[in-house]
């Protein structure tokens, strides 16, 4: 009978074995030698422990069951390691030339001027603003009269209108205004509305929202506007606005700046200087102009040694006119101007894309070559 | 916006401003007058001189030809050729050497100066006009300067003035004289204003020499006048000129340069008549009469009406009031009696007759007088333009008069000092609050809490409380108010949710791989004409525009067919495939209301689909695209199909298009663009189309729920049903849901077969259907039963038959 060295030599013997079997079928050559059911060698001893004496059976069978044990595991673990290394040979195998051009996805994209109105209004949601949008074809009386620009107002120089044709405004000059009635005006819901026009400015939404709604009011206004206007690299004769307005019992021009520093920082990022001057429009008093530096040329005026073209050399962007809504507006929507107050201010869309999205030309917008649109 | 162009030394005249151009506009700007520019000329003036001419001689080969020698300092001469008619020996005129870059006095463009021979006589360099050198537009001679100015020096030296070029604000009627810049410039500045001079006029003058007269008292508010002998008609002194050209204006004989020269400097309009023209020697504000005819300045015979405001003699009208003088009753060399005018005009009546005529651009009088001029500037102007006459036309003043029924008065605005704090958000101090309006030239009151400000008689435009804020504010400067965040209760108002369905159809378009486009909303109707091959509308008539810029925008549109052709059609010329889409309102006229702006999604898709590559075939767009994209749409959203019939689509392929209606609006239109019209925008043939109507599809979106994952197996069966070739897949699909009731729980096309195995005109079907129970494992059986029931509708209704 074998002797518990001669046990020791046969496992180490399998198990250097097995760590020199270079493949599956060399390692399954290896167990089948020592773990073979017909004659692997520690079968073969493990068999011949019942012709043992009673009282050598037990020691024997626990160091044979102890040998099997370390060789099986020594057998696994060989296994998993050339399973591992023939996976690794046949990957490598099927290597592909990955700098070949992937299959084409189409690209779809939002206009820059969709996209310039959600950046504007998404901001604007973020300061307890709604965005609300009103009637690009217009009567006068919402986007002068109401707004202190009378006929014969020299403040209609500004607005060069664009009319709708007599025919086509077959209506009324008289009708009914407003719509729920929620607040008692002054004119009892009549009153002369004037010619229709293509609204020159988003300002008509100013009285609009406030004819439908009790204070507190904040909500923005995106939309199309007109202007009879030769266009150019600049300007244009049918363009997009945004359009403030924010109304409660304490709103001070505080409030207006905050809101609109906060506006071009959320936009344009946080180094941005922001100016704020006085200016003039009939629908609000005091009035101001908010303009930010220009990041092209860092507010010098000058890039490359030549006037800045973002800025055509002034060091400033104009950014909106704004003020204190005018009492006269607050009292023809029926608010009491001495218990409400608030700001409003307005803009151009396409300003803020093209410097946004370097667009030189505001002409490219509603040009629609998909080599710019695809490009931005 | 009105502009005005103030000569930097012009306004010193009137204070002793410090600093800089570039500080004194800042300031101006930083306090509400915009600096729109400054113009520094003599900026393009390199190599032009102040010369003289030495010698004037005929040309040797060309009578209308002119040899003039011209001295320019250190014994440097010159000869050039010139043709200008108004040269003199001894003129002191701008000279510009070889090499000088000029204004093209016959263009728009520049001209740098080279020697060259005309008519074989050499001429090196020019003597320059106004339009040359880009003072003015007179080309008719060369611009003959001071006889004061030293010969030799750089033209810029000697006219070099900076000019700040203003655009007023409409409410600062003030501000349209350049001593109103002064006085800002004063209160910004705290330094001491200097107005001119002008000794107050008698109201003295004798009825038979000149009857002043106002008819219409709502039209002109105050009517000052002056009679003026012994007038003398020539140039005036060459300072005046050169203040005149460098503020925009043309000099052209001494009275009516000091009639310009006064409203340039206070803002006044005045008007000079030949006294001897006038008949019964009246000056008389009134209507005009129906039909009365008036030649004006301008040389235009126009007819009258009796809204248009004129002055007058006793027998006919002169001038337009306020806007345009009359042809004859103006200043002529020989004039030696004037009559001068200087009125108050109601700003309204003025706009709306500068409107009617064309005349509100301009002239330079209307511009003003539709700004609310205070009628106090009317005897400082007089009298200032009537010392100007006796001292530079020899005039001697007969007498004057100051016709002013109904004095206006100034407001007196009552505020509290809080109000200030309320509107700006900050405390301004009282002391500060008060100096600021003391350097603005308000009197005011106080007690306690209460502020009684009235503004300075040239001030027209304070009326309210929030005025006298806005004018501490700017004084103050705009950068004291601080910066806050709103706070207080946040209104509560949802998006309108037909806002919030067109965003989120356009993400999922953009999502699908379509470009949006954003394209002009007002098109050339001629575009709404090539949309069917007969030229028949697809639309309701458009709202035309009254007054478009252009044919090319003259109409509203009422289909967004017609921009996505025109995208489609450019951009195809240099690509072979688009896919776009646009969002935008259509302009439908609603009688006795604005038109409805009903917005509506436009798919476009056109030519190659994909391109060919390694892996992909090239394959070109087809109907099923555009079909797929809104069902996918559909899907997306969440929206239930329309209700309404459908039927066809003008302007489209006959075939191989349709309308459904949803309440009576054309809700969805899917197909293929009519080969006609295709070739009438350029277009390939395969140019498909989708239009949804946004209200439509908001009426059908329903709110989605949440689905559990099922919880049995569900059962899958593929059948194919063979109907008659003018069956529509849709009876097909709509029988076998039918059929199968809440066990269906998707239908799946795999093919339409035609061909020998079903016989002629027919078509097979072959569906995939997945069937499911949610409340138990379905069995072979109950299978079957649904199979068989869908088979024997299919059959009863449709005629059609399973394919064995």
């Amino acid at each position: 009978m074998a002797s518990e060295r001669d046990l020791a030599e046969l496992t180490d013997r399998a198990v250097r074995e097995i760590a020199d079997a270079g493949d599956e079928p060399a390692l399954e050559a290896v167990r089948v030698r020592y773990l073979g059911r017909k004659d692997g060698e520690l079968t073969t001893r493990m068999k011949a422990v019942a012709a043992l004496p009673a009282a050598e059976r037990p020691a024997a069978g626990a160091a044979l069951n102890r040998a099997k044990a370390a060789v099986e595991a020594a057998l696994a673990e060989r296994e998993r390691a050339l399973r591992a290394r023939s996976l690794d040979e046949q990957l490598a195998a099927e290597r592909v030339d990955l700098s070949l051009p992937g299959r084409p996805v189409r690209l779809g994209r939002l206009h820059p001027i969709s996209r310039t109105i959600r950046d504007i209004t998404r901001i604007f949601l973020s300061m307890g603003f709604e965005s609300v949008e009103g009637p690009e074809i217009e009567w006068d009386y919402y986007n002068f009269e109401a707004l202190n620009i009378p006929p014969g107002h020299p403040a209609r120089d500004k607005f060069n209108t664009l009319w709708v044709a007599q025919e086509s405004a077959t209506a009324l000059s008289l009708a009914r205004t407003g719509t729920d009635g929620a607040i008692a005006r002054p004119d009892g819901g009549r009153r002369d509305l004037g010619p229709m026009l293509f609204r020159t400015h988003t300002s008509p939404m100013q009285i609009r929202t406030m004819e439908q709604r009790r204070p507190p009011v904040r909500v923005v206004v995106p939309g199309r506007c007109y202007r009879f206007e030769a266009t150019d690299a600049t300007h244009e004769s049918i363009f997009f606005q945004y359009e403030g307005l924010a109304i409660d019992e304490k709103l001070s021009m505080a409030d207006l700046k905050g809101v609109l520093y906060s506006f071009a920082r959320q936009l344009f990022g946080g180094e941005r200087k922001v100016r704020f001057r006085p200016d003039y429009f009939p629908f609000t008093e005091p009035s101001a102009e908010i303009a930010f530096d220009c990041f092209a040329c860092e507010g010098s005026g000058r890039k490359d040694g030549a006037r800045c073209p973002t800025c055509a050399g002034a060091g400033w962007i104009e950014a909106a006119g704004c003020g204190m809504v005018h009492p006269d507006a607050l009292r023809r929507v029926g608010y009491d101007p001495a218990k409400y107050q608030g700001f409003a201010f307005g803009g151009g869309v396409e300003r803020l894309a093209m410097l946004l999205t370097g667009t030189p030309d505001i002409r490219l917008f509603h040009q629609n070559d998909l080599r710019y649109l695809e490009s931005v | 916006m009105p502009t005005i162009r103030v000569p930097l030394s012009w306004l010193k005249e009137y204070v002793d401003a410090h600093g800089s151009v570039d500080d004194i506009a800042r300031q101006l700007h930083m306090s509400g007058t915009e600096v729109d520019r400054i113009e520094r000329p003599g900026g393009g003036w390199e190599h032009v001189w102040v010369g003289r001419i030495a010698t004037l001689e005929k040309h040797p080969n060309a009578d209308k030809l002119l040899l003039a020698t011209v001295e320019y300092g250190d014994g440097r001469e010159k000869t050039v050729v010139t043709g200008a008619p108004n040269l003199a020996a001894g003129d002191i005129v701008p000279y510009a050497e070889v090499g000088a870059t000029l204004r093209d006095g016959h263009g728009d463009g520049f001209l740098t100066l080279r020697p060259r021979k005309v008519r074989g006589v050499l001429s090196e360099g020019m003597v320059c006009s106004e339009k040359e050198l880009g003072l003015g537009e007179d080309h008719e001679g060369i611009l003959i300067l001071d006889r004061s100015l030293a010969v030799g020096q750089p033209l810029a030296d000697a006219l070099g003035d900076p000019v700040l070029v203003i655009e007023l604000q409409p409410n600062r009627a003030d501000c349209m004289g350049i001593v109103g810049i002064a006085r800002e410039l004063a209160a910004l500045q705290r330094v001491a204003l200097r107005e001119p001079k002008v000794a107050k006029l008698r109201d003295e003058l004798d009825r038979s020499r000149l009857d002043v007269r106002i008819e219409d008292p709502d039209g002109c508010r105050r009517f000052g006048a002056a009679y003026l002998e012994d007038v003398k008609i020539g140039p005036s002194p060459a300072w005046l000129q050169e203040r005149l050209i460098a503020a925009g204006m043309r000099p052209i004989h001494n009275a009516v340069d000091i009639t310009n020269y006064v409203m340039l400097e206070l803002g006044q309009p005045l008007h000079a008549y030949d006294a001897d023209r006038l008949r019964g020697r009246a000056l008389v504000a009134r209507r005009a009469r129906s039909s009365e005819s008036l030649k004006t300045l301008d040389g235009v015979e126009r007819i009258l009406s009796p809204e248009v405001l004129v002055i007058a003699d006793e027998d006919r009208s002169l001038g337009i009031a306020g806007i345009l003088g009359g042809a004859d009753s103006e200043i002529r060399p020989t004039t030696a009696k004037i009559a001068l005018e200087c009125a108050s005009f109601e700003p309204r009546g003025i706009d709306r007759t500068a409107q009617r005529l064309g005349l509100s651009q301009q002239s330079a009088a209307s511009a003003r007088f539709r700004l609310n001029l205070s009628p106090e500037l009317v005897p400082l102007a007089l009298a200032r333009a009537v010392a100007l006459l006796i001292e530079h036309a020899g005039a001697r003043l007969a007498g004057a008069t100051d016709v002013y029924p109904a004095p206006w008065h100034r407001p007196n605005v009552k505020l509290r000092f809080s109000d200030i704090q309320r509107i700006l958000g900050i405390e301004i101090p009282r002391e500060e609050s008060l100096d600021a309006l003391a350097r603005l030239a308000f009197q005011y009151a106080e007690s306690g809490d209460t502020l009684v400000a009235t503004p300075p008689a040239f001030r027209t435009d304070i009326a309210i409380a929030e005025d006298i804020v806005e004018e501490v504010a700017r004084i103050v400067g705009y950068d004291r108010i601080p910066v806050r965040m709103p706070d207080g209760p946040l209104p509560l108002h949802e998006r309108h949710p037909l806002e919030e369905l067109r965003e989120q159809v356009r993400d999922r378009l953009v999502g699908f791989g379509l470009q949006e486009t954003v394209s002009y909303s007002l098109i050339d109707p001629a575009w709404l004409e090539r949309l069917t091959p007969d030229g028949s509308p697809i639309a309701p008539g458009p709202i035309r525009v009254q007054n478009p810029t252009s044919g090319g925008q003259s109409v509203a549109r009422p289909t967004l067919r017609a921009s996505l052709l025109d995208t489609a059609a450019r951009n195809l010329k240099h690509r072979d495939g688009i896919s776009i889409f646009e969002i935008a309102p259509v302009y439908l006229a609603r009688s006795g209301d604005l038109p409805e702006e009903r917005w509506t999604i436009g798919v476009l898709v056109a030519g190659r689909a994909l391109e060919q590559t390694w892996l992909t075939q090239p394959r070109a767009w087809d109907r099923w695209d555009v079909k797929g994209i809104l069902a996918g749409l559909a899907s997306a959203i969440g929206a239930g199909s329309f209700s309404g019939p459908t039927g066809p689509a003008p302007g489209m392929h006959a075939g191989r298009s349709s309308i459904r209606l949803h309440e009576e609006y054309p809700a969805l239109m899917i197909g293929q663009l009519d080969p006609r019209v295709a070739e009438r925008w350029e277009l390939p043939a395969d140019t498909f189309i989708g239009e949804v109507d946004l209200v439509s599809l908001l009426s059908v979106v329903a709110r989605r729920t949440a689905a559990v994952p099922p919880r049995y197996p569900a059962a899958l069966r593929d059948a194919a049903f063979i109907v008659d070739e003018p069956v529509e897949y849709a009876a097909v699909r709509d029988e076998v849901v039918g059929a199968a009731k809440e066990l269906l729980e998707s239908i799946t096309l795999l093919d339409v077969y035609r061909g020998a195995q079903v016989g002629a005109e027919k078509k097979s079907f072959a569906l995939r259907l997945v069937l499911r129970s949610p409340t138990a494992t379905l069995t072979d059986a109950e299978v079957d039963r649904v199979m068989s029931r869908i088979e024997g509708r299919v059959l009863h209704k449709l005629g059609g038959t399973l394919r064995g």
